[in-house]
């Protein structure tokens, strides 16, 4: 019960207290002249705007660059090529992504200085694709890259890959731009560029018939692609679409450099 | 022999080999151990056998988890080489002192590596000639202990003999965990056929993991081998007559809630119905609210509180605040031990759950904590990925645009619906049917269950309600002939998709399970489609390894076909305990193509991976 007691006066003893302190924190304010104050607060909003503005900006000119595409496809033996200019021993299916924030290779020499580019190479295997969402809310640009050489077989996962890509949220609201490489261009049996892209839109242009009859109740998360009722073409997608042709093995990458650069 | 080492990055990347082996590899063996073993959770195993023209090869692993490298050994089956753990140890240890992330090359290792390897071979060969000395009583002794155990586990049925088994020995024990990869398995079964001789093959079946002759046989290493072999053969063989007996004297199972009652009276005023009942929910987006699990979640993860209570809070917070040096299994236990429970609390298989956490516990052994994270939340999430990873099927699941291939190619699109009796095939037939009608494919049944009576006419009953076409032959015929008249009838009269019931069987019963292969064989359906009850436990491993198995084993031809989807039924019944799904996915690789949650026709949806995995962890 004392205890009690003691310890109501001790809290009246520190609200006197509080008050006074009020008091004199008011007089302190008023004062100062009133345009010292306009002055503080002016600038309290300005570097909290300007903390705002260079987050915004930032984050429209991320850096961030992911290769995907299907397993065996050559991912990894790209990002060591852009990263280090060769593939090292050899690669075997990735199990994690693999991640760095460097200034490409090829342009280490160079004179002027370069934003380094975050290169992401996402592994293919599905049971990883999941980890591909994670990333694309915040790329700059997507390399899909397709296996030339072994095209056929793998052409319609292939595609079904990419159409989830291209019909992903983040990538359809912030126009990602996807450049899809033929890789291991260096084979003489590889596939054409051309007959890929035509491969693939024809695929595509399939999907967009079975995938719309899968969705229709769930349009609101799932963009449809192209024109209805044009056969699909990738320049009607909004964001850009390119294809070119590489090979990882080889160090002949110059088009993904160039569309890094772009991008970045 | 060793045929290779190599060490290489979880990311993908060859940091060294053994130039001195040199001798290139047939095929791709460690592609494919990472692609069907340690993707799919399986890494918790001893040892993975790979298969190419002209080699069979036995793969052994380590993982360094805390500096993300991967150890993997490859040596010729027949040599049963012993010094290999003990070498993959002695590399790991040695590797990761000169390990540098930025360092690619590591041309130095090669000497360090010839020296390892001198000492694991002397290591070997000494405790080899000092066993031969004390050999022949240990060696008896040993094989009466595998006799009861194989009689002991083989008699319980149940899965949960495995637990009997001591922990040391368990990770001892050569699993063979093979992938299923198709060709990878029936290279695998015809060479054990042609080891051990041809009667062999059907009951010692390395292909598939979860099968316990094989654990068991293989447990007291080669020596015992032909011993406990003869007798799990005889064991099995016991088993399935006994089986048949039991599949004998069962009344036909309950009729199908669902179904009108058979019969002349009731046909005649079956109203029929038109594609109105709504919107099949196949196509509708779920909306998964857990709020009722979250609650009875917090009670479950309170009893893994209060065992790390006991290690006293003080230092437990010690170590969540600096991050411990790193973790080792004795860490992991505990946290492990409770999410098992849980799993099995969500009535995950008890093997499933256990090989999960032994997976599991792989990835995270030697990883160093990060500061303010607790064990148990670190071991949650890392299970959290797993399950995701599992449950993301590993092809696309989209029928409507196989339907269309086919389509093209002018030929029907046939599914057979298989499963055990009474888990609800021919409802579940009606709702993918009602669901294909909805996007303007037309349809066909084809009545082949001429097993069960009153099979036919309630298949009927759907077929006119849904005013599809159905082909039936009565209940005389082989239902495989009654399959490919109807496969032929629907080419003829244009319908795009032909959905094939079949009759009930219990996993056991090998006549109708050949009837079952020979329908499959005969047919070549586009899909096959395992009816699985979302209810099951224990079972439903062994419901459909041995499907799987059986259809291997007694197909003709060198490709069988086997479970490509499955579909669940009962999945309203249930609540949190989804734990059959993820039981199913693991043990067969087949994705869940449907989930059947209700009475009507449109109770037919997708699987929602997230809203699984999120009610299995909580
Ligand atoms: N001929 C040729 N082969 C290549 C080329 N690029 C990659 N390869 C080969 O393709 C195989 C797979 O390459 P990876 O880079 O490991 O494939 P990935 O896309 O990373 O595959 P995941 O990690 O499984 O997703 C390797 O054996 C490479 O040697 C190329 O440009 N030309
Ligand atoms: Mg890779």
């Amino acid at each position: 019960m004392e205890g009690a007691e003691q310890w109501k006066v001790q809290v009246e003893q520190l609200k006197v207290h509080m008050e006074h302190w009020l008091e004199q924190g008011l007089e302190l304010v008023h004062q100062i002249p009133p345009i010292q104050l306009y002055v503080g607060v002016a600038v309290l909003l300005f570097t909290t705007l300007l903390l705002l503005l260079t987050r915004l900006f930032n984050r429209r000119k991320s850096n961030i660059i992911l290769l995907s595409g299907l397993s065996g496809s050559g991912k990894t033996v790209l990002f060591y090529q852009l990263r280090d200019g060769s593939s090292h021993q050899g690669t075997v299916t990735s199990m994690e992504p693999n991640e760095g924030t460097f200034v490409l290779h090829s342009e280490i020499t160079k004179k002027d200085k370069l934003k380094p580019v975050h290169l992401v190479d996402v592994p293919g295997h599905s049971r990883l694709r999941a980890k591909l969402d994670e990333f694309l809310p915040q790329a700059a640009g997507v390399v899909f890259v397709v296996d030339a050489l072994d095209f056929l077989p793998n052409c319609r996962a292939a595609s079904e890959y990419l159409y989830d890509i291209l019909t992903n949220a983040s990538v359809v609201k912030k126009k990602i731009p996807v450049l899809i490489l033929c890789n291991k261009a260096d084979k003489v049996t590889a596939h054409t560029k051309e007959f890929i892209n035509k491969q693939m839109e024809k695929e595509i242009d399939k999907l967009r018939v079975s995938r719309s009859a899968i969705s229709d109740a769930d349009i609101s998360n799932d963009f449809t692609l192209g024109v209805p009722g044009k056969a699909f073409s990738f320049t009607q997608c909004h964001n850009k679409v390119t294809v070119a042709e590489a090979s990882g093995l080889k160090g002949e990458v110059s088009e993904v450099e160039q569309f890094i650069r772009e991008n970045v | 022999m060793l045929e290779q080492l190599l060490i290489f990055t979880r990311g993908g990347l060859i940091l060294w080999t053994c130039k001195e082996l040199g001798n290139a590899l047939k095929g791709s063996p460690i592609d494919t151990l990472i692609r069907s073993c340690l993707l799919e959770e399986r890494s918790g195993a001893a040892s993975y056998n790979y298969d190419a023209p002209g080699a069979a090869y036995t793969l052994k692993w380590t993982f360094h988890n805390e500096l993300g490298l991967v150890f993997v050994a490859v040596y010729q089956r027949i040599l049963h080489l012993l010094y290999v753990d003990d070498l993959l140890a002695m590399v790991k240890q040695g590797f990761s002192e000169i390990y540098d992330p930025k360092r690619m090359v590591y041309d130095d290792f090669d000497e360090t590596f010839r020296q390892l390897r001198m000492e694991a071979e002397a290591r070997a060969s000494e405790l080899k000639r000092s066993k031969q000395v004390a050999m022949k009583p240990v060696n008896n002794a040993r094989k009466q202990g595998q006799d009861q155990k194989t009689g002991f586990g083989e008699n319980k049925k149940s899965n949960s003999g495995l637990a009997d088994v001591g922990d040391a020995e368990r990770t001892k024990s050569h699993q063979l965990e093979n992938g299923y990869s198709n060709g990878n398995r029936v290279i695998e079964s015809k060479l054990t056929a042609v080891v051990n001789g041809k009667e062999n093959a059907s009951s010692n079946v390395g292909a598939f993991d979860v099968n316990k002759l094989q654990k068991l046989r293989s447990k007291g290493g080669k020596k015992t081998d032909t011993v406990v072999n003869k007798g799990s053969k005889e064991e099995s063989k016991k088993k399935v007559t006994k089986k048949n007996r039991v599949w004998d004297d069962k009344p036909v199972e309950a009729k199908l809630d669902f179904t009108d009652p058979v019969g002349e009276n009731g046909e005649n005023n079956i109203e029929v119905l038109a594609a109105d009942q709504g919107q099949s929910m196949m196509d509708k987006e779920e909306v998964f609210s857990s709020d009722s699990e979250d609650e009875e979640d917090e009670e479950g993860s309170q009893g893994s509180k209060l065992e790390a209570k006991k290690k006293g809070w003080f230092s437990s917070m010690f170590q969540s605040i600096s991050g411990k040096a790193s973790l080792d299994k004795a860490d992991l236990e505990p946290a492990l031990k409770a999410l098992k429970d849980r799993l099995m609390t969500k009535n995950v298989a008890e093997e499933i759950a256990e090989k999960l956490c032994e997976s599991v516990a792989a990835s995270l052994e030697g990883k160093k904590l990060a500061s303010f994270t607790r064990i148990s939340s670190t071991v949650q999430n890392a299970m959290e990925e797993a399950l995701v990873r599992i449950l993301t099927p590993r092809r696309s699941i989209d029928i409507l645009r196989d339907v269309h291939t086919a389509q093209e190619q002018k030929k029907p699109y046939v599914v057979v619906f298989v499963g055990v009796n009474g888990v609800g095939k021919s409802t579940n037939l009606a709702k993918v049917a009602y669901w294909l009608l909805q996007h303007k494919v037309s349809v066909m049944m084809a009545a082949c269950d001429t097993f069960r009576s009153g099979a036919v006419e309630q298949l009927r009953t759907h077929a006119r309600r849904l005013q599809i076409p159905i082909f039936e032959k009565g209940y005389e015929k082989d239902p495989a002939i009654v399959a490919k008249e109807a496969i032929q009838e629907a080419s003829r009269n244009g319908s795009e998709v032909v959905l094939v019931d079949t009759a009930g069987r219990m996993q056991d019963n090998e006549p109708l399970m050949r009837a079952l292969s020979k329908l499959i064989n005969l047919n070549s359906p586009d899909l096959v489609l395992f009816v699985g009850e979302a209810l099951v436990g224990n079972d439903a491993v062994d419901q459909l390894s041995k499907f799987n198995q059986k259809l291997a084993d007694l197909s003709t031809s060198p490709n069988p076909r086997l479970i490509d989807g499955i579909l669940l039924t009962k999945f309203d019944t249930i609540d949190d305990k989804v734990g059959a799904a993820l039981s199913m996915v693991y043990i067969s690789g087949a994705p869940v193509m449907f989930v059947g949650c209700g009475q009507s026709y449109t109770d037919l949806k997708k699987l929602n991976v997230k809203s699984i995995v999120k009610t299995l962890i909580k």
